[in-house]
């Protein structure tokens, strides 16, 4: 390849030459040496920036021979008369050799920079692409991590009642067993044996509590929820939360501070009970018994929404761990410090799955500081409907005759 | 110390510890439960027990850190509550001193024939024992002055590093041994890894010292953990 160049660099520094003196000797009565001298050179530089300093070389020495054949006298021989002709030629000589010098140098720098620049993007290609890979992995790294996070944190909220279960069952099984594994038979008085049976049967419920949680929020994740909407008084939502979640916050003071004029929602009461629920749950298990539980609902009047909130006395949640509260799995006390160091009594399900919802409904679900900068309130958004297609009956309720704040609760 | 050996249950799942306070205690066992590593340090010191039963995953001071504090201070045997999963925090606890393990969810049976059993290894060697001339537990006696073993009174012909396998066996009978452990005690800190070397001797000393030496009774396999040396087949 560089020997195919060169040799038509040379091919060509000769035919340019020739082709030059071929032109100019045409005109060699009305021409002077300077341009017969220039017109080369103009050659010279040509081949010396195509094809190099050899090829330029060439073509300098054959301009020399060629200038010197041709046009200065006498003509037609190697040999020069004046001593200023033998000046002029040497002057072209140095001249052409010292151009084509230059000028090929120039290339050479050009196409190193070209090259240099070609390397470097090159480089730059090769390391945005490892880079690329690398976050990949990256990322499936994380997902996986994520994923056996998930897994564990499924596995021990699952294995966790099955322990209790299953030492329970063997206990009380024990009892009637014919041939006792241990030497003596083994008589259980009643307390123990009720013991055993309550902690069945609670952590019965507690595996089912978590396998709901489970296939509500599989529902939710698959996009198949599906609302029954219709046209529900915000206070009946409350109330009927508060009723269900009676026995769990029993020990704590539950007030209810309702605006009275909230219009009417086009929701699934029941997708928001369960949410109001969950957060009654909540404040009631981070915060110590016969502390206060805040629950107010009202108009947004900027935003078109109703706003509810559930408010505790609880030791709060950090900022940093506002958002990822609302992630499956997580739970704050145990995954985010922010416990008191106990376990978590939550599946890490309830927030996940109350955001679902909310967000079903076109809402926002969000955490912030307590009113008075201790504790947590969560607040969820519902969109208020269009009052148009409110069914009459629905809407002289809303029109003043709400239930108002007072709520029976147990 | 009274009549009923005393069991500390270290667990923070709060059904877990009251299943196991009410089912030790129907076995005459007294027991007492810490919820954290923490806590169950401070009973350890006011209250003495003979074994502690502990949870592995915990906040504060988990398990792990547990069983080195509490070997650290105390010979007393400790059982570990792992699951599936925790296999590695299990293998090192029983290389931090924990002598067995449970894997949830466990049959009460389960855990208190382990309960039994290291409690009776416990009050079988107590610490002088060690530089007794003679070890004896089940079928098993060897005379560590002369280097001589005998299973069910017959000897059997050991050679260096099979004697030191079984003599370790032997003074940690009951207990699982690590892989770590064992090839550490026997070969030497540096050989820790070589998980092969263990395999090959233990195979070794099954053939010289096991009945049937394909289903093994004395030198039993706990899978991916070490071995176990029951002395009493």
């Amino acid at each position: 390849m560089a020997f195919e160049k060169s040799r038509t660099g040379y091919l060509i520094a000769g035919a340019g030459v020739a082709t030059v003196t071929a032109a100019l000797h045409l005109f060699s009565g009305h021409i002077n040496a300077a341009t017969v001298a220039l017109a080369l050179l103009l050659v010279v530089l040509f081949v010396a920036t195509w094809w190099g300093a050899r090829p330029a070389v060439a073509a300098s020495v054959l301009g020399v021979l060629c200038f010197n054949f041709f046009f200065l006298p006498p003509f037609g021989t190697l040999t020069v008369d004046a001593w200023d002709n033998w000046i002029a030629l040497l002057a072209f000589l140095i001249t052409a050799v010292t151009v084509g010098q230059l000028s090929a140098h120039a290339k050479r720098r050009t196409e190193e920079a070209d090259a240099g620049r070609r390397e470097i993007e090159r480089l730059y290609e090769e390391l945005r692409d490892a880079f690329e890979r690398a976050s990949h992995a990256e990322a499936l790294k994380r997902s996986e991590k994520l994923k056996s996070a998930l897994l564990d944190a499924v596995t021990h909220d699952i294995r966790t009642p099955l322990t209790s279960i299953k030492a329970s069952v063997s206990t009380l099984l024990e009892e009637l067993r014919a041939k006792p594994f241990d030497g003596q038979p083994l008589t259980l008085d009643v307390e123990t044996k009720q013991d055993m049976l309550e902690v069945i049967d609670e952590e019965c419920d507690r595996l089912n509590r978590f396998v709901e949680g489970l296939v509500e929020l599989a529902r939710i994740e698959a996009g198949e929820l599906h609302l029954r909407r219709r046209w529900g008084a915000v206070d009946e939502i409350v109330t009927a939360s508060l009723a269900r979640a009676g026995s769990l916050t029993r020990g704590h003071r539950v007030r209810v501070e309702m605006e009275d004029e909230i219009p009417v929602v086009q929701v699934d009461p029941r997708a928001v009970a369960e949410v109001l629920f969950t957060l009654l749950d909540n404040a009631a298990k981070y915060s110590p018994e016969g502390t206060g539980i805040l629950v107010t609902a009202e108009r947004d009047e900027d935003d078109e929404v109703i706003r509810i909130a559930v408010e505790n006395e609880g030791q709060g949640i950090p900022a940093a761990l506002r958002e990822r509260v609302f992630d499956k799995f997580f739970r704050a006390t145990r995954d985010g410090d922010a416990g008191d160091g106990r376990r978590p009594k939550g599946t890490g399900m309830g927030l996940a799955v109350a955001k679902g919802i909310v967000e079903a409904h076109g809402g926002r679900i969000w955490i912030e500081d307590g009113k008075e900068g201790a504790g947590t309130r969560v607040v969820f958004t519902l969109p208020v409907g269009d009052a148009d297609e409110m069914p009459e009956r629905l809407a002289e309720v809303a029109s003043g005759a709400a239930v108002s704040g007072e709520m029976n609760r147990p | 110390m009274s009549q009923q050996p005393r069991i500390l249950v270290v667990d923070d799942e709060p059904q877990i510890a009251r299943v196991l306070r009410t089912g030790l205690k129907t076995h005459g066992y007294d027991v007492r439960v810490a919820a954290d590593g923490i806590s169950a340090l401070e009973t350890f010191n006011d209250w003495h027990p003979d074994l502690v039963v502990t949870d592995l995953a915990m906040p504060n001071l988990d398990g792990l850190e547990l069983c080195r504090r509490l070997r650290a201070i105390s010979p007393l045997p400790i059982i570990v509550l792992s699951v599936r999963g925790e296999e590695k925090t299990k293998v090192e606890a029983l290389d931090a001193g924990a002598d067995d393990y449970v894997t949830k969810p466990f049959g009460m049976d389960e855990l208190l024939a382990r309960v039994r059993a290291q409690l009776r290894r416990a009050t079988a060697t107590p610490a002088g024992e060690a530089s007794a001339a003679v070890l004896e537990v089940g079928d098993f006696r060897v005379d560590l002055d002369a280097r001589r073993v005998f299973v069910r009174e017959s000897e059997v012909h050991l050679t260096p590093k099979e004697y030191d396998l079984l003599v370790h066996f032997v003074r940690h009978a009951g207990k699982v041994l690590t892989h770590r452990r064992l090839l550490g005690a026997v070969w030497g800190g540096n050989y820790t890894e070589q998980g092969e070397y263990l395999r090959v001797f233990v195979g070794q000393l099954r053939k010289k010292i096991e009945p049937n030496p394909s289903t093994p009774r004395y030198i039993l396999t706990e899978p991916w953990v070490g071995y176990r040396f029951n002395p009493d087949s």
